[in-house]
């Protein structure tokens, strides 16, 4: 139930995260260029997206367990301590925040110097289903592995729609770059959890015995939640001084 | 094809090889362990924020010698 709960909860803050990045993208092309072609290029990346997930998700299914957990444990954990070590950088003022005001203002710009043919909006198309892609195959990692891992690949697609849903509605209705979501903080706890799931399915994956066998899940969580507020306290530097 | 494989080392790499490279190294050592019958729990939960040190206290040195952080 707790496992199942951590999934869910990991798989929609991970998505939030991208979504909100992918839609920054879609939005600042949209009010500059005309919403047609983004919404078709960011459709075209979703149906591309679930093909990838329809085809990924069922050939996961027959790989033996201890090899999934192996490899998917250890990629989980890789991406897991990329996402802590951008936070902890940025919590510490070692790395400027991500500003989504500021991703919208650079996409404007872009948008409205790249010249426009006549006919279909080829430019907007183009880059409204790069970014929704790429953004996308991240969730889509992310997701397939929690769900598969853990056996709740329902559970984790739950997590990743509701998160869709929350990210689409309020971008809709604001029609504005999503800058008051606290990315960092989000990255920090999606961070710390990709790490400790990726931990403890590799762990199980190399033949490790966890004490207390499933209930070590929570306690590789708090640990690292320790050290990770421990390192970005270390690194903290007097704020100002950041480098981009 | 090249630049699809580059994309793929660098959606799974990230910004630091170093946090790949050591994940690996830890688990090759976590399963030599257990293979030997030694307990190896310890060895990911001590061994995985000691890679993520490493890593950002590499990045704090490239930031103070006037270097852009990753």
């Amino acid at each position: 139930m707790t496992g199942n709960l951590l999934v869910f909860l990991g798989a929609a803050l991970a998505s939030a995260v991208e979504m909100v990045e992918a839609l920054t993208i879609v939005l600042a092309l949209g009010v500059t260029r005309g919403w047609r072609a983004p919404l078709q290029g960011a459709g075209a990346a979703l149906v591309v997206l679930a093909v990838i997930v329809a085809a990924l998700g069922p050939a996961l299914q027959a790989v033996p367990i201890d090899l999934l957990r192996v490899v998917v444990g250890s990629l989980l954990l890789v991406f897991g301590l990329q996402w802590l070590r951008k936070a902890i950088l940025r919590a510490s003022g070692l790395k400027a925040r991500h500003d989504e005001d500021e991703a919208f203002a650079d996409e404007v710009a872009a948008a409205r110097a790249a010249g426009r043919s006549p006919g279909r909006d080829g430019y907007a198309f183009v880059i409204s289903f790069k970014s929704t892609l790429l953004e996308g195959l991240e969730v889509a990692f992310i997701v397939i592995t929690l769900g598969v891992n853990q056996g709740a690949t329902a559970i984790a697609a739950a997590g990743a729609a509701v998160a869709l849903v929350v990210v689409v509605t309020v971008g809709a209705l604001v029609r504005h770059p999503l800058s008051r979501v606290p990315e960092n903080t989000l990255k920090f706890v999606v961070g710390v959890m990709l790490t400790s799931f990726g931990t403890f399915w590799a762990g199980e994956g190399v033949g490790i015995d966890w004490p207390g066998a499933d209930a070590s899940l929570a306690g590789l969580i708090l640990l690292t939640v320790a050290w990770s507020l421990a390192f970005t306290r270390l690194l903290a530097r007097p704020p100002g001084v950041v480098t981009a | 094809m090249r630049a699809l494989w580059r994309g793929i080392v660098e959606f799974v790499v990230g910004d630091d090889i170093w946090i790949a490279v050591s994940v690996l190294l830890l688990l090759g050592a976590a399963a030599a362990l257990v293979r030997i019958g030694g307990d190896a729990w310890w060895l990911l939960p001590v061994g995985v924020p000691a890679a993520l040190w490493v890593s950002l206290v590499r990045v704090r040195r490239g930031s103070r010698s006037g270097g852009s952080a990753t």
